[in-house]
């Protein structure tokens, strides 16, 4: 337990009767009530510390607990929370807990006692704290003053007090294998590590200055470093879950961000672009694709109509967008107070929402981002085309009407004595035919009067005249079945085939693709006289048949598979509906002239999207398609959101504001705006972004940060190494106007950085994982710097830094994605998962 | 970066220079090898046995006997006639299509499909009120497997592995033996080992996949393999020699030396042909159905993981969703008759086999079996279909063996088997049952990340001692 200088922070103006008659009806009358009813949840030695509020010391009740105030105020027994709960007054904290409630004399004491002034005797301060309240070091102010004003200053003095020094300096040859690979991840070549080590020689100063303005002002660097921040805002081209779809129009947010490295671009800029890139730029892809930043993450798109389910998918989509930005930016696990106020940190549940507020118009989802000029010029292209394809069009309809009238006409007409097809079975005899095979050319289906594609069929039987009659159509008799389907499954090749429909079982389908002919070559030369075909599968239940049924065909044979003869046809039965009795007269009617108008003006209009298509299409970018909520947001109450609380503004979270400006929008604001308001809180006097900023880059820089858990600066995280150093470094990113660069640079050429990695035993038995740096700490190598290294020493690393394919990759600023052959890509959802919490 | 004009002397110069100049002590930190780690108290099993059946294997079609069902089929299901769940809308009850029947001492009613199993309910002790928090596959999935419905959170195999190590150091300590189909819904995140050492996630391996890039290639021949190990060996010694006291690079050492050993041993525990025929035969490994016969050799693989000491074994039966439910998996939504009778028989046999099979070798002595699934099936039928859809609030997971007792039944669904009804159970009691047998309290095995300690069973669980022995 981390025990911090909480106690005692809160303890002015408070009156204390000090009087022996007070202490004595203290000690009388109220100490061994709260022993007996109150210890046991409140006091240092409880098993587990309930509200955070201690009651075994006057300093407990002083600092009060989760309410945030002392839970007595001396002389005001009814404004006294602790006696309010006593008296059953506080919705939800009677008190004692789970038990019965006191004496009514024991609580008039209790009234009596604090009339008194409270006197309390016990002295002590509060149990070492459990948690963080809003002194939490990371809550503060950045510093102004400091000690030293260089890095190495603040290195050497903390390893002086520890009895340790720094290593002395790395050779050259180590050192531009080190700064390589941090700066842009790669490795030097051998001619880069001669010139280095002899221009080292001559000046090792003016070498390593020159060296590291070479390696930052390379392209590779914005690769390296991106790839980095890829990772803390959990970059991922797959939206994970169940289906884990390839994300491949995310590339833009990758090159972007890669862009903005290499520019230097401020980075309070690149964080208000990321929260709010489509509303500051709209109409500048390179600014909108920013915003990209919100929808990057994983999220459920699975289809799913329990209406709970929705609301919990929806729920949980937020949620990553709000701990990510909070993880990323705040360095906060505000992802905790989901459910309950934060059990560590002081973050209310209300904040959660808050965050919730301002994301809650995100919605996951690609649109157009582009410039207006793009937009002129593709509306220049198109236009006259979709004017010519209106033209055709209307040709064609007016051709139908006429067509249709005439068919409708017909259809009113026609006397269609013989039953409905039922899709239970459905038979037609004929005269004995001599066939050695047997073709079913299917015109439409119980869904589509104009097609049977997509129908289904379960089973088809074509039986000889006998006797005895037998199902000819048969696999198991030698005949086979051919016809497309219009269902795949990756690795069962067999799955949905025509083979299904005469397989003898009821069980599964043929899926009819197109053209829908189902062709069934038998053993042998037969005489048929009868067909049936079924779409039911089984008797479970009432509504038996699965999909579309066939309704309207022609049974033709053949001897050689070449020349058809019908012999039966669904004419003359009852039309499935109206528009089916229609569709089958115009098939009838229709002439061979009408026939190739119909064509021929099909084919223009075919000719027209040709050329449509042929025209670059303005390109989308999975940047989200943000939209206005309908409701205000509520706290969910427990983390249900099927139990909405008190509804909650887009505004800024509590735990931050004695030391930032707040902020409160109106329920209904703009989406947009409410997301720019939290961005431009984020990087106004926050004092927190450019802290953790601040420690990101040194984390980067020598493998661990000042804090070594860069995402939580909380209560459970850990406490900076070095704090001063910290702020320091925040401060000095504040002073080059929030560039990375300048502050790299003093990094990579602080004695700290450059000295060796050399291993001391005496800085080891100190401190073993080198937090204080009495040496540089050696690294493993990333995978990215492994696969780089190899491609560049075997000369194959391409020199873009930039691709449009999810597939591959010329430096990786991602881990290419592996299809497998059977299943979906995991790799990049994998790699981005590593931060997530709770 | 341009091509560079290299000599592979250069090349192997460049890449050395490259990794070892920045990697090395850092690479020889706190790593793989898994030595064997003391339980909190006396374990009653060592190791596990998971057989998972992906796709919301219907309780009320295999374990759960509903006999109201039969009842009151095509009937509406009182008070939610109109019921919209993951698919869209229900219709009516609908009774199961397969009769069930009493079966063992215990006269456990068991579903017909399942002929074989049968003959193990007196061993088996059901958990008929499990819960889930989500009735989608891919979250359900890593539910059943992690705690948590999302990615990024370690596998009970892994937090074993961690907990409790290796028994063999010649072979992995979590294998996931997947099934010919394909991997399980969201596929490695059921065996991965989230913010764990990488070294406690599953090696997947299969009777139709071995273990990859494990064979030395043809070309390099055996002796030259060999000194290339050895020289290897010497100048780490070298190294370790000049930092005495680093027991860590004596770890990393031994790393090496476990794989090579791997080499040998996982194509002599995954050679089946050393099996003798009535056991093949027992397994169903020559089926003339395919799936059912590489389930079956994955079943007897198994057996010879578990025989050589492997911690944790993840054995799938089925794979993910497909593009029409129900054909790769138990996710019978549209044709439940069809679904089944492919999926179940090739599940008896094999499975009954395994469980057969180890009980008579003694290996549930130490080895605790656990079958689940993600979630259950409704008991009406989804509207316009003979399937049933998700239903993430009824299900039945099993255990068996190691300290397990047998022919019992905990907690149950409602008369219709929609809701669990008594003794609701969840994900978390199930691991903290799973630990509490594995001698492991399921509070005390936690894992410090991202400022929380962090535990399979989250901050719930409750140990079913009803089915203890």
């Amino acid at each position: 337990m981390i025990a911090t200088a909480l106690a005692g922070l809160v303890n002015g103006g408070v009156a204390r009767s000090a009087d022996a008659a007070g202490i004595a009806f203290f000690e009388q009358k109220i100490r061994p009530v709260l022993a007996e009813h109150c210890y046991g949840c409140h006091s240092a030695a409880a098993k587990k510390l309930k509200g955070n509020l201690y009651l075994d010391t006057r300093a407990g009740w002083e600092k009060g607990g989760d309410s945030g105030a002392a839970v007595i105020v001396p002389g005001q027994p009814d404004k006294s929370l602790l006696l309010r709960t006593l008296r059953h007054a506080e919705d939800g904290l009677e008190m004692p807990a789970q038990a019965d409630k006191l004496p009514d004399a024991v609580i008039a004491d209790f009234a009596t006692w604090i009339r008194l002034g409270a006197p309390d005797p016990r002295e002590g301060q509060v149990a070492g704290a459990r948690r963080a309240d809003k002194s939490w070091w990371s809550l503060q102010p950045l510093r102004r003053e400091f000690a030293h004003d260089r890095i190495d200053g603040f290195i050497t003095a903390r390893l002086a007090e520890a009895g340790l020094a720094l290593n002395p300096p790395a050779d050259p040859r180590a050192l531009i294998r080190r700064m390589s690979y941090d700066v842009i991840g790669l490795p030097p070549s051998p001619a880069e590590v001669e010139a280095f080590a002899a221009a080292h020689r001559a000046s090792p100063r003016g070498a390593t200055e020159a060296l590291v303005d070479r390696l930052l002002a390379s392209p590779h660097y914005g690769e390296r470093w991106g790839r980095h921040w890829l990772d803390v805002v959990r970059f991922g081209e797959s939206n994970g879950f169940e289906r884990n779809v390839i994300i491949d129009d995310l590339w833009p947010f990758r090159d972007y961000v890669i862009r903005s490295f290499n520019d230097d671009k401020p980075f309070d800029r690149f964080i208000v672009e990321h929260l709010a890139g489509d509303v500051i730029g709209a109409g500048d892809p390179a600014v909108e694709v920013g915003s990209a930043f919100l929808v990057a993450g994983p999220y459920d798109d699975v289809g799913n109509q329990d209406a709970v389910a929705q609301a919990n998918i929806r729920a949980a989509t937020l949620d990553d967008v709000i701990t990510a930005t909070s993880g990323a930016f705040l360095g906060l696990t505000v992802a905790c107070a989901r459910c309950h106020h934060h059990k560590f940190d002081p973050i209310p549940t209300e904040d959660y929402y808050r965050l919730r507020a301002a994301f809650e118009g995100v919605n996951h989802g690609r649109r157009v981002v582009s410039t207006p000029e793009e937009r002129a010029a593709f509306a220049a292209a198109t236009a006259p085309l979709n004017e010519r394809r209106a033209a055709l069009v209307a040709e064609r309809d007016a051709l139908e009407r006429e067509i249709t009238a005439r068919a409708k006409a017909a259809a009113a007409a026609a006397a269609n004595p013989r039953p409905k097809i039922s899709p239970e079975g459905t038979e037609e005899r004929f005269e004995p035919a001599r066939a050695r095979h047997v073709r079913f050319v299917m015109h439409a289906s119980t869904a589509n009067p104009k097609a049977a594609t997509n129908a289904r069929l379960v089973e088809f039987e074509v039986w000889s005249a006998g006797p005895p009659a037998r199902n000819v159509a048969l696999a198991a008799n030698g005949a086979r079945a051919e016809g497309a389907k219009s269902a795949t499954a990756e690795d069962f090749p067999e799955a949905y085939g025509p083979q299904l429909a005469i397989d003898g079982r009821f069980g599964e389908q043929w899926f009819v693709g197109n053209p829908a002919v189902l062709t069934v070559t038998l053993a042998r030369e037969e005489t048929v006289e009868r067909i049936t075909y079924r779409n039911a599968k089984d008797e479970m239940i009432e509504d038996k048949a699965q999909g579309a049924t066939p309704t309207d065909y022609d049974v033709q044979v053949s001897l050689d598979g070449r020349e058809w003869r019908t012999v039966a046809s669904s004419a003359g039965r009852q039309p499935w509906s109206v528009a089916h009795g229609i569709e089958r007269q115009r098939r009838e009617i229709l002439t061979p002239a009408e026939r190739r108008q119909l064509a021929a003006v099909n084919a223009r209009i075919a000719a027209v999207d040709r050329e449509l298509k042929a025209v670059p299409p303005l390109r989308e970018v999975f940047v989200g398609k943000p939209a206005q909520p309908q409701e205000p947001t509520y706290v969910h109450q427990g983390g249900d959101p099927m139990k909405p609380g008190q509804p909650v503004a887009p505004s800024s979270p509590a735990v931050l504001d004695r030391v930032t400006a707040p902020y409160a929008l109106p329920a209904d604001a703009p989406e947009g705006e409410r997301r720019h308001a939290l961005a431009r809180w984020l990087v106004a006097d926050n004092p927190l972004p450019p802290r953790v900023l601040a420690n990101r880059v040194w984390q980067y820089h020598f493998g661990t940060g000042i804090v070594d858990t860069p995402s939580d600066f909380g209560f459970q995280g850990g406490l900076p190494s070095h704090p001063e150093l910290l702020d320091f470094l925040a401060r000095r990113l504040l002073a080059h106007g929030w560039r990375l660069k300048p502050l790299h640079r003093e990094i990579l050429l602080s004695d700290t950085y450059l000295q060796s990695a050399a291993f001391r035993n005496e800085g080891a038995r100190t401190d073993k994982e080198a937090r204080l740096l009495w040496r540089f700490p050696p690294r493993r190598l990333s995978a990215e710097e492994i696969r780089d290294t190899l491609l560049v020493v075997a000369g194959r690393a391409s020199g873009s830094t930039s691709s449009r394919k999810t597939t591959s990759a010329p430096i990786s600023p991602w881990i290419p994605m592996v299809r497998k052959p059977t299943g979906a890509p995991f790799t990049t959802r994998m790699r981005a998962q590593a931060s997530w919490t709770c | 970066m341009t091509g560079l004009d290299h000599t592979r002397r250069a090349f192997l110069g460049d890449m050395t220079k490259g990794m070892a100049g920045v990697a090395l002590s850092r690479l020889l930190v706190r790593d793989l090898v898994a030595t064997p780690r003391t339980p909190h108290f006396p374990p009653k099993a060592k190791q596990v046995l998971q057989i998972f059946c992906p796709g919301g294997a219907s309780h009320v079609d295999l374990w759960d006997y509903k006999p109201m069902l039969e009842k009151y089929h095509g009937t509406p299901l009182p008070g939610a006639a109109t019921e919209v769940t993951f698919q869209g809308k229900n219709g009516n009850l609908m009774r199961s299509p397969w009769a069930f029947r009493p079966a063992g001492q215990s006269g456990k009613m068991i579903s017909s499909l399942l002929p074989r199993m049968a003959a193990h309910v007196d061993d088996i002790a059901f958990i008929h009120s499990m819960t889930s928090r989500t009735n989608t596959h891919g979250p359900g999935c890593i539910a059943m497997n992690t705690g948590f419905p999302r990615e990024g959170f370690p596998s009970a195999g892994s937090w074993v592995s961690y907990a409790l190590g290796s028994l063999n150091e010649n072979l992995p300590t979590y294998v996931a033996v997947q099934d010919l189909r394909g991997e399980p819904p969201n596929g490695k995140a059921n065996w991965g080992n989230g913010f764990l050492p990488a070294q406690y996630q599953a090696v997947a391996l299969a009777a139709h996949q071995p273990l990859r890039n494990l064979a030395r290639p043809a070309s390099v021949d055996p002796a030259a393999e060999q000194a290339t190990r050895d020289f290897l060996h010497a100048i780490n010694a070298e190294h370790a020699g000049a930092r005495p006291g680093s027991d860590e690079l004596q770890a990393r050492m031994s790393a090496y030396e476990l794989a090579a050993k791997m080499q040998l041993a996982a194509p002599d525990v995954s050679d089946l042909a050393r099996e003798p025929g009535h056991v093949h035969a027992l397994y169903g490994t020559n089926d003339a159905n395919a799936l059912k016969a590489a389930y079956a050799r994955n079943c007897l693989l198994s057996r010879r993981l578990l025989e050589k000491g492997v911690r944790y074994v993840s054995l799938y039966c089925a794979s993910r969703a497909s593009a029409v439910d129900g054909l790769l998996n138990w996710d019978a939504h549209k044709t439940l008759k069809a679904d089944y009778e492919r999926h179940a028989p090739i599940f008896d046999q094999p499975t009954a086999a395994l469980l057969a099979d180890l009980k008579q070798r003694g290996l549930l002595q130490d080895v605790l079996v656990i079958w689940c699934s993600e979630f259950g099936r409704m008991p009406t039928h989804q509207e316009g279909t003979a399937g049933r859809d998700h239903n993430p609030d009824a299900f039945t997971t099993w255990m068996m063996g190691a300290g397990v007792k047998g022919g019992v039944s905990h907690g149950a669904t409602d008369e219709f088997g929609r809701r669990s009804a008594v003794d609701v159970t969840t994900v978390y009691d199930f691991y903290a049952t799973v630990l509490r047998l594995l001698g492991l309290e399921h509070e005390k095995l936690t894992y410090y990340h991202n400022g929380a300690n962090r535990r399979l069973t989250d901050v719930h669980g409750h140990v079913i001692d009803r089915i203890l022995a």
